[in-house]
């Protein structure tokens, strides 16, 4: 469904990402890893049509992002790392924008909308402003924007981030119910328990660069050792060197 | 720790300029030249005026400085009300005040901090166009360079007054009613006493007191002249010190300064010592959102019926926000008396004479679409880039770049076209000109509006700015300069070209046989639509384009 090749984005002289290949198949969650600054949300952004790639090919569900951008667009749903949401729209009025821009019948609308607002708690606040809105309640509606046109490829970045307990729990299990109906997920996350326990395959992206990909078994081969992902993060990108500046404080 | 914080802001502006680009540089150059200009045609104006003044038998004295008294009741009144509007967004909605309020650093020294902040940027642009007036002033009455030592000093503690009072009223009213919502109640009346002040100043009909007949009638009220303006406030007390100073009576400017230091520092620190008290009740109830609960309704979109595609969608979503913004609401005010003054300057010039009425009406296509050119700047131009940082929407949302600049265009030209209408129609009345003159006027006024909203759009999405916060950023940023630069060169090129028909117009009023030359006629013809062509078409497609190949960082 997510087919990337030789994909290459410079900005000036820095390379951000350096020659990444990578296809993600329908129904799988894939994890993408690195540290700040590796190039992950550049690449969500690549795969998403909002970045042009210096070189390189994507294509979503068969589209080429760069040729056939509407179409690819249509089966694609984005949650960005900084949810902003018109501030000036409801909650309400904002599932109802995306359901409109995504070509959502009006009848699946009425019967969707409300059930989401209700799944994620955000009914007593359907009919307030998006400006008065916590982090967490901006993330959870963006996320049933995502739910309402139901795409064929997810994109997220940092989905869980401001999400109480219980929403991260509902969202975790969204994303397998729907993988398990056959939605490819591509998942930007540092929060390496998530990407443990969701991710079949996991990538990790140092300066640009795809330095590993696998399942976790296959990482912690190549990492030689490590009991979790958190080990095996650290190993395969020299997370370690901090526990000297530690001795200081 | 005061001083600290404002190490902060200095370090801040010193890092700001040592990091401008060459072409920083370069633009700031012209902006900074353009300011000056103006500044010294400001000067040429006033010196004309009061030099005017000063030739007036008997009077001539009392006119300038009552004129000057004048003017210092306008510009206390106007600091106040401009610090209504800054002291809200700044002492209670800066960015950087999630921050301070985090840091050992006590409430009273960041009000002072802020306050001083808003008082600043509240006062600094009225003060300025003081300072033509004021070198006027001197030239016409042979005072030297003490006198505008003098004014500077004496214009700390009067804008001080002035903006405190904004700043003080902010302050109780927040602590009264702490709610976002108070911010929107202060918006709206801030703009209504603006719009009030701008009806006002012009329906005075200042323009009586430089023409000699109504001079006369000013002679008549010589005592009216010679009593103080609003004498217990401080516009009084600075001019009262000017007067003194350039009469040589330092006793009498030594009090009215220490009225006007002392009055300062009592009304500063008093404010302070009461924002220790209110501040923090006011700030936290600020930032609760307003919760105005609206029923859920998912109905077919109105604008769909009528707008196909993205565009009734898009269009839905602009209209609704548009007109929950509060500050929208302000500007619409502003725009209302605007068309009130406008029409009102139209219905008092001479009209005695029909080729003047003609001619007024012929080149109220420039007045006028000028006046559509700044709307444009406020409304049109700035659309797309107010998409702000909710712009991934769409860029990741299956809508093309031509959609959005579409709809953008439609939101602009209804209201717009009304707008023209409204000028273009009511002036032609007023002016009772003939059919010719109305319809061409009204016509290409029209044709000017639709060709300068497109423009707005256009040069909107080929300088997108989504992450400022601020209007007027976008306003004043180098594509709103180019955008209104290429609006008045366009709007040059109409009027250069229908001067041609105008003048035929008239040679056939005169009597000249033969008067439409059809060569000529078919050239104009050509060259409108050339330049109308180009206005329509360049800098939308460059904008497409760019918006196109935008990136989203």
């Amino acid at each position: 469904m997510i087919e990337i090749t030789g994909l290459v984005k410079k900005f000036g002289e820095l390379s951000a990402v350096k020659g990444l290949d990578l296809s993600v198949g329908p129904g799988e969650i894939f994890g993408f890893l690195g540290p700040n600054g590796a190039g992950k949300t550049t690449t969500v952004k690549l795969i998403t049509g909002l970045l042009k790639p210096t070189a390189g090919t994507i294509k979503v569900c068969g589209f080429d992002i760069a040729k056939q951008t509407l179409e690819a667009k249509r089966v694609m749903g984005l949650v960005p790392d900084e949810p902003f949401v018109y501030p000036k729209l409801t909650g309400a009025e904002y599932l109802r924008f995306i359901g409109e821009l995504y070509g959502v019948p009006l009848a699946h609308q009425k019967k969707r909308i409300p059930e989401l607002l209700e799944m994620f708690e955000l009914s007593g606040w359907s009919g307030e402003l998006v400006e008065s809105y916590s982090h967490g309640m901006r993330q959870k509606l963006v996320l049933g924007g995502i739910l309402l046109h139901e795409p064929k490829v997810l994109v997220l970045d940092e989905p869980m981030v401001g999400l109480d307990p219980k929403s991260a729990r509902m969202a975790k299990e969204i994303l397998t119910t729907l993988a398990a109906r056959g939605t490819c997920i591509f998942m930007c996350t540092h929060v390496l328990e998530i990407a443990e326990k969701l991710c079949g395959r996991i990538g990790i992206m140092i300066k640009g660069e795809m330095i590993a990909l696998g399942t976790l078994e296959e990482l912690r081969g190549k990492a030689r050792g490590g009991s979790d992902l958190e080990d095996i993060f650290l190993s395969l990108t020299g997370g370690q060197e901090y526990s000297a500046l530690l001795k200081h404080l | 720790m005061l001083s600290l914080l404002l190490w902060r802001r200095a370090r801040s502006l010193r890092n700001r300029v040592a990091f401008f680009t060459p072409y920083e540089w370069a633009r700031n150059s012209v902006f900074g030249l353009a300011g000056l200009g103006l500044l010294y045609g400001l000067y040429c104006g006033f010196l004309r005026l009061l030099a005017y003044l000063a030739t007036v038998p008997l009077i001539g004295n009392l006119l300038l400085w009552k004129l000057t008294s004048m003017l210092m009741l306008t510009t206390l009144g106007m600091v106040v009300i401009s610090s209504l509007l800054t002291s809200l967004s700044i002492i209670y909605y800066s960015y950087d005040l999630k921050f301070l309020m985090k840091v050992p650093v006590s409430l009273t020294t960041i009000f002072i901090d802020k306050s001083l902040e808003s008082i600043f940027f509240s006062s600094w642009m009225i003060g300025l166009i003081l300072v033509p007036y004021v070198l006027a002033m001197m030239k016409v009455n042979g005072l030297g360079w003490g006198f505008f030592a003098a004014f500077v000093v004496l214009m700390a503690p009067f804008l001080l007054l002035a903006a405190a009072v904004g700043v003080a009223f902010t302050v109780v009213v927040l602590y009264l009613f702490p709610s976002s919502r108070t911010r929107d109640v202060i918006w709206v009346m801030s703009s209504l006493s603006m719009t009030m002040v701008y009806g006002l100043v012009r329906f005075s009909k200042p323009e009586r007191l430089i023409r000699p007949d109504a001079l006369r009638v000013v002679a008549d009220y010589l005592n009216f002249l010679q009593a103080p303006t609003a004498p217990v406030l401080p516009s009084w007390w600075i001019t009262k010190a000017l007067i003194s100073l350039s009469s040589g009576q330092y006793e009498a400017f030594a009090t009215y300064a220490a009225l006007l230091f002392a009055a300062a520092a009592v009304f500063y620190g008093g404010l302070v010592w009461l924002a220790g008290k209110l501040y923090f009740q006011g700030y936290s109830g600020a930032q609760e959102g307003p919760l105005r609960r609206r029923p859920v309704v998912i109905e077919p979109l109105p604008e769909a019926r009528w707008l196909p595609g993205a565009a009734g969608i898009l269009f839905w979503r602009e209209r609704v926000a548009f007109f929950r913004d509060v500050k929208h609401w302000s500007q619409i005010f502003l725009i209302l008396g605007l068309i009130f003054v406008y029409l009102f300057s139209i219905q008092r010039m001479p009209t005695d004479n029909a080729d003047i009425r003609r001619l007024v009406s012929f080149l109220n296509i420039g007045t006028a679409g000028f006046v559509i050119a700044a709307l444009g700047l406020r409304f049109t131009f700035p659309s797309i880039s107010l998409e702000g940082k909710s712009w991934w929407v769409l860029a990741a949302a299956p809508v093309t770049p031509r959609e959005i600049m579409r709809q953008k265009l439609v939101f602009s030209l209804v209201p717009m076209s009304t707008i023209a209408l409204i000028l273009g129609a009511s002036a032609n009345h007023l002016l009772r000109a003939d059919a010719f003159t109305a319809y061409l006027s009204l016509g290409s006024l029209l044709v000017i509006t639709w060709a300068i909203c497109a423009m707005g759009v256009g040069f909107g999405a080929l300088f997108p700015m989504f992450t400022v916060e601020n209007i007027h950023q976008i306003e004043s940023s180098v594509g709103g300069f180019v955008y209104m630069a290429a609006c008045l060169f366009y709007i040059g090129a109409n009027i250069m070209v229908l001067s041609w028909p105008m003048k035929m117009h008239f040679e056939e009023l005169y009597g000249r046989t033969h008067a439409w030359d059809s060569h000529l006629m078919a050239l104009c013809a050509g060259a409108w639509i050339v330049v109308n062509a180009f206005a329509f078409t360049v800098p939308w497609l460059l904008g497409r384009r760019a918006l196109e190949s935008y990136e989203v960082h």
